[in-house]
């Protein structure tokens, strides 16, 4: 967690996380739509940059030179079992990873007043966005509880479940979801001392707003979109 | 006012053992309050009973009555009370609901449905009071413990409750942060606040409160006023099991007695007068050389080019909050990675083999305890499992009538004594312990001492991290500071 001010505004980002996982993950429209894919795969890189998240975007990129690279030199000469495995491998990779890498930009840079803000302008139920709120705060909180657990697991020399192969899960599972439900307890009593949940209306001092940035992204959208059902109806 | 009429309360979780039993008093409208006694005396109850988490978050059986301002409490809810009472809680990590500190501070006036110029407002006056400027726009992740529970602090304060109650606000805090804590308490005290603080490490309030509630097994046995607790003496402290009144920096301690030999940060002058290598000295030490580690380019959290350790030792290492003492222990022990080399007997040690010879106990025993029982754990740890050594292990940290309770089961500081019995099991020459007596109080933080004394003569090298004045008077033999 770092800078706050980023490009765009907590709305565009929750369209861009839909678009990726409509246009690029489920592959939606086909081989049509092959160019905006590409365009919407290079989007959320352009977007680790801007919030100068350096390392995920270069390892991002790392991973899908590599996927590229099986894909059109090593892939031709196969055959076999061999070649199915390594179809799935480029396919889930070169699919999921944008959408993932979307995904995580959206959680590392916004915060959660500025997500709460958005989504009350959208008007969605409290009965939703409250639970999501939390969600939001707590994937920090678990990935830090996940760190020091393995550390502790690397320490005591039992990554590996101590012999016990069976038990590497269990051993790994039940501290997190443990930690996460004290960590829960507590953050929920100190939320409702403070009054969370008291009105039905809630006043935002986060200030969110559409700028040159979120219109670009929405008129590149919208002609996604255009051409999308053009190609439909052709 | 707070009044409590022959006030009883039970967990749910646990309704034979009553947490408060037949608890009587009144407190008046500005008083400082400090409740204390023992772990599990019913302090933090009292604290729940008040701001209304017991009953809705946490449910149990009460009886009697309790009065706030004449009304009783029973015929309101929790979020009566929101804006009235603020609470502020032990863990700095688990009270924020934003991850930026403005957030945080809008936080309950948004609840409030307070309008936006409103909350502003309200936000500067108190980050005025606390002097806290510097902090504002900030990620939560990026705050010391110090720093979070002043944010927590200012939290509750933007509200502008009349009544402030505080759950062992310290048990994080370094020396610093607790007088800065204290200046915070001084603040609502002067501005006519009735406070509430349940505290076993009374030492930096107990010359600012009105009045001492002492508890013991959910009674409170005795209620001093400021003139009678002024005339307690440490022997009197003893007696009731609290503990020290004396308010030492834990750098006094290590400029005041030669005992403690510092070598705070390599460019110790005397460093070659007393640490001659004489061939001796390879017995006496165990030497590290070069532990430097930065998150990103040459911003050296920490920079020790060397450092000796006592062998059959406990050496404390003491600094402020976030100077990087547990990033010290990390890269001591291997978990993260670093150019750092341990020398001792003359072997040298990187960061992957000293992984395999030596232990860390962590803040949080949470983190590292994995079994179904007590027994299995020290099992776990053990080169060759053998249970009747393991049940020897566990007798001599006092545990063995746990050994088949599940250790998530446990109270924190048996939690943290199963992990000091994996680290005996262990058979690893060296011990590390992260802040082992955080939120402990005397009995239990003389048992960790008591523990470690024992280690040491069984020939255990042990380099411990506390902010703990008492526990290092306690069992250190030798000091280093960090900077």
């Amino acid at each position: 967690m770092g800078t706050y001010k980023s490009l765009l505004d907590p709305r565009t980002k929750l369209l861009l996380v839909f678009v990726e996982a409509t246009f690029v993950l489920a592959t939606m429209g086909g081989e049509s739509m092959e160019l905006f894919r590409i365009i919407f795969t290079v989007v959320p890189f352009m977007l680790l940059i801007s919030s100068k998240r350096y390392k995920t975007c270069i390892i991002g990129l790392m991973v899908l030179f590599i996927t590229w690279a099986l894909e059109y030199i090593a892939y031709p000469h196969m055959s076999g079992m061999l070649s199915y495995l390594m179809l799935a491998v480029i396919t889930v990779v070169t699919r999921f990873l944008p959408a993932y890498l979307m995904g995580s930009y959206v959680i590392q840079t916004t915060t959660v007043s500025e997500f709460k803000a958005a989504m009350d302008k959208m008007h969605v139920t409290d009965k939703l966005t409250i639970p999501m709120c939390v969600m939001f705060r707590f994937f920090p909180t678990v990935r830090e509880e996940k760190d020091s657990i393995n550390a502790a697991m690397r320490m005591r020399g039992i990554a590996f479940g101590g012999g016990k192969v069976s038990k590497m899960l269990e051993y790994r599972i039940v501290p997190i979801i443990s930690c996460s439900a004290k960590i829960g307890e507590e953050l929920s009593a100190s939320a409702l001392t403070r009054g969370l949940g008291k009105t039905n209306r809630r006043t935002n001092i986060c200030k969110i707003g559409f700028g040159i940035w979120d219109y670009i992204v929405f008129i590149f959208v919208a002609v996604t979109v255009i051409y999308w059902i053009y190609g439909v109806f052709r | 006012m707070i009044r409590f009429e022959n006030v009883s309360f039970a967990y749910e979780a646990n309704p034979e053992k009553l947490s408060l039993d037949d608890v009587s008093f009144e407190i008046g409208d500005g008083q400082c309050v400090l409740v204390t006694g023992e772990s599990g005396c019913g302090k933090s109850t009292i604290i729940r009973l008040i701001n209304g988490l017991i009953p809705e978050f946490y449910p149990g059986e009460r009886k009697g009555k309790i009065y706030i301002d004449n009304d009783e409490i029973t015929e309101k809810e929790i979020y009566d009370f929101v804006g009235k009472i603020g609470t502020v809680f032990q863990n700095p990590r688990a009270q924020f609901f934003n991850v930026d500190t403005t957030g945080e501070l809008a936080f309950g006036l948004e609840n409030l449905a307070v309008s936006e110029d409103e909350i502003l407002k309200k936000i500067d006056k108190t980050v005025e009071i606390f002097h806290i400027e510097k902090l504002m726009d900030k990620s939560i992740f990026n705050l010391s413990g110090g720093e979070k529970q002043k944010i927590a602090c200012a939290s509750v304060d933007v509200l502008d409750p009349s009544i402030i109650l505080l759950d062992e606000p310290s048990a994080n805090l370094d020396y610093d942060a607790m007088n800065k804590l204290r200046d915070v308490i001084c603040e609502w005290k002067n501005q006519g606040k009735t406070i509430i603080i349940a505290e076993h490490r009374i030492s930096y309030i107990c010359d600012i409160v009105d009045r001492v509630i002492y508890m013991e097994n959910g009674k409170n046995i005795s209620d001093w006023s400021k003139d009678e607790f002024s005339c307690f003496d440490e022997a009197e402290c003893e007696r009731y099991g609290l503990r020290s009144l004396k308010r030492t920096s834990p750098i006094k301690l290590a400029q005041d007695k030669n005992a403690y030999e510092t070598d705070d940060n390599v460019k110790d002058i005397q460093e070659d007068k007393v640490y001659k290598t004489d061939k001796a000295d390879n017995d006496r030490y165990i030497i590290l050389k070069d532990f430097k580690f930065a998150y990103s380019g040459k911003n050296y959290v920490l920079d020790i080019s060397k450092m000796h350790i006592k062998r059959e030792k406990v050496t404390a290492i003491i600094g402020e909050n976030g100077i990087g003492k547990t990033t010290f222990m990390e890269c001591l022990c291997g978990i993260k990675k670093n150019k750092g080399i341990l020398i001792s007997d003359g072997k040298e040690y990187n960061y992957k083999k000293r992984l395999k010879e030596i232990f860390m106990v962590m803040q949080d025993p949470n983190h590292q305890l994995f079994t179904e029982s007590v027994l299995d754990e020290v099992l776990i740890s053990m080169p060759d499992e053998d249970v009747k050594k393991a049940r020897q292990i566990l007798k001599e940290v006092d545990l063995v009538e746990y050994e088949k309770r599940h250790p998530m089961s446990l109270s924190g500081g048996q939690k943290q004594r199963v992990a000091i019995a994996c680290a005996i099991a262990s058979k690893r020459p060296i011990i590390l312990m992260d802040e082992p007596t955080s939120g402990l109080d005397k009995k239990h933080m003389l048992e960790v001492a008591d523990i470690l004394n024992k280690l040491k003569t069984a020939g255990r090298t042990i380099i411990t991290v506390t902010h703990d004045s008492e526990f290092i008077e306690n069992c250190c033999d030798d000091i280093k500071l960090l900077k």
